[in-house]
């Protein structure tokens, strides 16, 4: 059993929080008495380990006895924002550059990841192309997929798991206050294109979508999929609203209930069943940025679709395009895949975008 | 729609000629003779055909439940053609080119009616229902029902030169030109008003102002409670009011010269043997605007003139069309599968 004891990793200076105290309490005491932990209505770190199991035949997203095994191989990253961070975080966890994570550069066919700077931003925090890699958030929302996307889209060798049920879902060692200083790397991008799709690559299949040629999905609000007149989903700097055409609309919290992924068989039955993809097939997610997409992207492989790709542009791009023709968008006649997902975790923990 | 005057001349019942009928409800083209209005039966087209239109010895079908148009040549052979957006709703020609207003996106696609591909879009404002062209087919104009806007397309080019602003919260549905081009109108559904706008290179001031002009809301006016369509002779304009059972008759300007009353629920009409008959969608009849009344089978929804002072009617609710002699009552009457919309004679 592991001891849950709260410890700065900077120089040793910093306080643990009062939240980190109490939980720490609670660790000790079951870690004498897990046994009695249910009368003394305390969570056991097998009790986290139970809750965030996961189960059956699912990729990338792992319960607390991964990073358990694996604590001395594997570099953590921490996808929330830098306050939770200091706060209190996984043990020897390095904060992820977001923002720098999320870079595009532009192309003649419409934006698509910067490799170079999402990899220059993964060396900076240490991370090494064989590196096998755990990111965590509060939850399983978009700031940790994006993460696991960015590392695929640089070609990452290493493995890459997503921690289900966030920091809740770990039961060992916590850390706080300022960040350990790390020993950079030099990661250079192998990218790989077949993780993202381009504006002109989608344009060249207008009218197949979901109709004969590769899935796409939505994964925006279904207010902003439909265009609702006066919606406060509406994004203002779009000029158009509306969906690329033959999209279905699955919104990406479906994937997330609480603090971890929704359960593999609902998942399965959303999107194979309800929304009627084919895991055989190519299946392409967007949204309005490059972040939320992300979490159905992951999603759809940890369930098995074998090749799940990005709009990396997303609908912004889309939407503002010059040329209406080629890009044009479709507001009556749709498909809204009903979902009942949450993302759990503290208010403005950062571990959600709200653009979606 | 313009129409410059009463429709007679070839008598309807010329033999050989076919009418073909796009039934919503079954997704098919029903065929059927014109002269006697017997089945000639019909041909899958996919899914809720509405309109028709003839070119090229074929028939196009627009089809709104798909991102395709279907043609069906002389002999029943279908090909499909894809427009990428769904909705395919209204047919205009203009140099050649056929366009085809995609209803449930904001494109307009274009199409080689000869070798049956698509050429291109045309992007325009969202939800484009009816389309007009002006005489000299150089500019299209098309209106917006979600965005409230008719878009000025060069028809060279085929881009979009600029838009007309129809007013506020307005859902543009019927568009139409003066048989001259000199003037254009735009019905806005919900406001329950028309416009009238300056069409590009037609201005009052420069007449012979360049093409790429962009006309301008020259006048507005109040018309009947929900109206869809309108229609535009040389020295009238007509508006039906659906909801209130109206017809509004403006002059060129939109100056009211009458109100005519009594209607059920008219949407359309049409002068022949010297009158203007009003088409009503929940009275089985025509009545013209001096009052002269022809029986019918059912109620119309859609109708066409065939020449000769008949017209054929689609009576949608009813699964049936007829062929109907302003003069002499109902020629034949045919049933149809469900829902026949807007028949054309092939």
């Amino acid at each position: 059993m592991v001891e849950k004891t709260p410890e700065t990793d900077d120089d040793g200076s910093g306080d643990a929080t009062r939240r980190g105290l109490l939980r720490a309490a609670a660790g000790a005491t079951v870690a004498g008495a897990a046994s009695t932990a249910g009368c003394l209505s305390v969570t056991t770190p097998a009790d986290v380990a139970a809750e965030y199991a996961v189960t059956g035949n699912v990729a990338h997203f792992v319960g607390p006895s991964w990073p358990a095994e694996h604590r001395d191989d594997a570099v953590v990253l921490d996808a929330r924002n830098a306050e939770r961070f200091r706060e209190e975080r996984i043990y020897g966890a390095r904060r992820v550059p977001f923002d720098a994570i999320t870079s595009q550069r532009s192309t003649d066919d419409g934006a698509v990841p910067d490799a170079d700077a999402v990899a220059a931003a993964f060396g900076s925090v240490g991370v090494a192309p064989d590196d096998d890699v755990l990111v965590y958030g509060a939850s399983v929302g978009s700031r940790v997929t994006r993460t696991a996307f960015a590392l695929a889209a640089i070609g990452h060798s290493g493995a890459i798991k997503a921690l289900n049920g966030g920091l809740d879902g770990w039961n060992g060692r916590l850390g706080t206050g300022t960040r350990r200083e790390v020993s950079t790397t030099d990661y250079e991008a192998d990218p790989a294109p077949s993780a993202w799709v381009t504006r002109e690559w989608l344009a060249e299949r207008v009218g197949s979508f979901n109709d004969g040629g590769p899935g796409l999905v939505d994964v925006r609000v279904p207010e902003a999929y439909l265009a609702a007149a006066g919606s406060a989903a509406l994004n203002d700097d779009h000029e158009r609203h509306g969906h690329i055409p033959g999209a279905i609309d699955v919104h990406w919290v479906g994937n997330v209930s609480g603090r971890r992924m929704t359960e593999p068989g609902r998942l399965v039955q959303l999107y194979e069943g309800e929304a009627g993809l084919d895991r055989s097939e190519t299946v392409v997610v967007y949204g309005d940025d490059n972040v939320d997409p992300t979490s159905t992207w992951l999603t759809l492989r940890a369930i098995g679709f074998e090749d799940v790709r990005v709009y990396d542009g997303g609908f912004s791009e889309w939407a503002n395009a010059d040329d209406r023709g080629r890009h044009p968008v479709e507001t009556a006649t749709n498909v809204v895949v009903e979902t009942e997902g949450s993302v759990g975790g503290d208010d403005n923990s950062g571990d959600f975008s709200c653009t979606g | 729609m313009s129409r410059d005057g009463p429709i007679d001349g070839d008598a309807g019942d010329a033999p050989g000629r076919v009418v073909a009928v796009p039934c919503e409800g079954a997704d098919v083209l029903a065929l059927f003779a014109l002269a006697t209005g017997e089945p000639l039966g019909s041909v899958p087209v996919g899914s809720h055909p509405v309109h028709a239109t003839t070119t090229a010895d074929r028939t196009l079908v627009a089809t709104m439940g798909e991102r395709s148009v279907t043609a069906v040549d002389p002999g029943g052979e279908v090909t499909r053609v894809d427009t990428g957006v769904l909705g395919p709703s209204h047919f205009a020609s203009a140099n050649g080119d056929l366009y085809v207003s995609c209803s449930a996106g904001d494109a307009l696609a274009v199409i080689d009616p000869v070798e049956l591909t698509l050429t291109g879009r045309v992007g325009v404002g969202a939800e484009p229902h009816e389309l007009a062209v002006g005489p000299d087919e150089r500019r299209l104009y098309s209106g917006s029902r979600r965005d409230g806007v008719v878009d000025v397309v060069d028809t060279a080019t085929r881009e979009r030169l600029g838009t007309v602003d129809a007013g506020p919260e307005a859902r543009v549905q019927g568009v139409a030109l003066a048989p001259d081009g000199h003037r254009g109108y735009a019905v806005d559904q919900d406001g329950s008003r028309i416009v009238v706008f300056e069409p590009a290179g037609h201005g009052g001031e420069e007449p012979d102002a360049p093409a790429t002009r962009v006309g301008h809301v020259r006048n507005a006016a109040a018309v009947g409670a929900d109206p869809y369509d309108l229609v535009v002779t040389a020295d009238r304009v007509f508006v039906p009011g659906r909801a209130d059972g109206t017809v509004h008759e403006f002059s060129p300007d939109l100056t009211l010269e009458a109100v005519h009353e009594g209607f059920s629920r008219p949407v359309d009409l049409f002068k022949t043997n010297g009158r203007w008959w009003v088409l009503d969608a929940e009275a089985a009849r025509l009545r013209s605007l001096d009052g002269a009344v022809v029986d019918t089978s059912a109620p119309g929804l859609v109708a066409a003139p065939v020449g000769g002072g008949r017209l054929l009617v689609s009576h949608y609710d009813d699964d049936r069309i007829s062929l109907v002699d302003v003069a002499d009552g109902t020629v034949w009457t045919a049933d149809t599968p469900a829902y026949p919309f807007g028949a054309v004679v092939v």
